[in-house]
């Protein structure tokens, strides 16, 4: 398998990571759409030089959450343009789903998008079940800090399950 | 709703995707070919078109200012030319930074650390306002270029009174802008018109974004 190749086979393994930090850190289509070929774009340019004594995901979410962040903060003030690709990179097929499960799921998108940006990306670690020592590694805050931030983010979400009911 | 249940409530949602996501591998091909932009064709024209007047006007001024050092020393104004070369050496330090900040951002390893890389990104952004304070140093040769040995031998005390009132205040102006050009002052209602506009706001911002960021990483907070 070529290079090129072998790091395809890592993006379409990592792919969900990939769809939900691109969906946490924007809010419409067309720059979901700018983000996730910029995130690409990165990850390729890196990969050359990917150091295997991190796990792959810990390089991925490294990368989407570092261009994401940048993105999301160019993005308030500037407009991006993308390269004009016909096919946009992710495609969905369509699958049933439990309504109630449904809302309850775009609920908690909704309070994770008002989250702040690294507050955001220790949330989305923590719901992705990564432990203190793998978020400490690619927030790059001491363990003992990603305890404290995640328990304050807890209860900022639960709050805010509460208040919408 | 309880800690378990948000975790439950986010697994479903992953597994949802694992089913009905997929890559488009011939686009994400296509990006791949994506070619970088060097630094210069990702800038705006207007920067561009600025960075250019600036880099001519640089050199075109030291070769001039070089040769009147070195072979018409003694005939032009002493004023004038040490005042130039001061304005030319002040401008082409603000490019330099300008230009070393724009390559490095370019360079930042964004497989580092979220913090780490996002405090290196924003702490080069706002560099840019180290151009402004350097370039505000310039102000009092704006009037001293045109003075020359003759205007004190002239004994014209209204005239040299008056210059010297005016350098003065404008070196003090200066002097104080390059010290007090910093985020703490970033409310105040003269940084506000010093740096209004859309150019002067990510700078700003990224200022504060530092500063949160430095935050972020203190214990317990």
């Amino acid at each position: 398998m070529d290079l090129n190749e072998t790091f395809l086979k890592v993006i379409e393994d990592h792919r969900g990571i990939l769809y939900k930090i691109v969906r946490s850190y924007c809010k419409s289509e067309e720059d979901r759409k700018d983000l996730i070929q910029e995130i690409i774009f990165q990850l390729w340019k890196s990969f050359k030089k990917y150091d295997n004594h991190y796990k792959y995901s810990t390089w991925i979410y490294r990368i989407a959450l570092n261009i994401s962040i940048s993105f999301y903060r160019k993005n308030r003030t500037l407009q991006t343009s993308s390269l004009p690709l016909e096919e946009n990179i992710f495609t969905f097929q369509e699958i049933e789903i439990d309504k109630e499960k449904e809302y309850q799921i775009n609920q908690l998108q909704v309070f994770i998008d008002e989250l702040k940006e690294i507050d955001k990306a220790i949330m989305l670690l923590y719901l992705e079940e990564k432990n203190h020592k793998e978020i400490s590694e690619i927030i790059g805050i001491s363990e003992t800090n990603v305890g404290t931030k995640i328990n304050r983010i807890k209860k900022i979400l639960l709050v805010k399950f509460q208040n919408s009911k | 709703m309880e800690h378990t249940e948000i975790l439950n409530l986010w697994k479903s949602y992953d597994q949802k995707l694992e089913q009905a996501l997929s890559i488009n591998k011939a686009t994400a091909q296509d990006v791949l070919k994506l070619k970088t932009k060097s630094v210069l064709a990702s800038m705006k024209p207007i920067k561009l078109f600025t960075l250019l007047v600036g880099c001519v006007w640089v050199m075109l001024g030291s070769v001039i200012i070089t040769n009147l050092f070195m072979y018409a020393y003694d005939k032009v104004s002493h004023f004038f030319i040490y005042s130039a070369a001061i304005q030319l050496i002040l401008t082409a330090i603000a490019i330099a930074i300008y230009l070393y900040q724009l390559v490095v951002i370019q360079q930042v390893d964004v497989a580092d650390s979220v913090l780490k890389t996002q405090k290196r990104l924003s702490y080069l952004k706002s560099s840019t306002l180290w151009c402004a304070r350097i370039l505000f140093l310039q102000l009092p040769v704006w009037t001293t270029f045109y003075l020359s040995e003759s205007t004190f031998l002239s004994g014209n005390i209204a005239y040299i009174t008056i210059n010297g009132i005016i350098t003065l205040i404008f070196t003090c102006i200066s002097v104080w802008l390059f010290l007090n050009i910093n985020y703490s002052n970033k409310d105040k209602k003269w940084f506000k018109v010093i740096f209004e506009g859309k150019e002067w706001n990510p700078i700003i911002e990224s200022l504060g974004y530092y500063r949160e960021i430095e935050d972020y990483t203190k214990e317990n907070k």
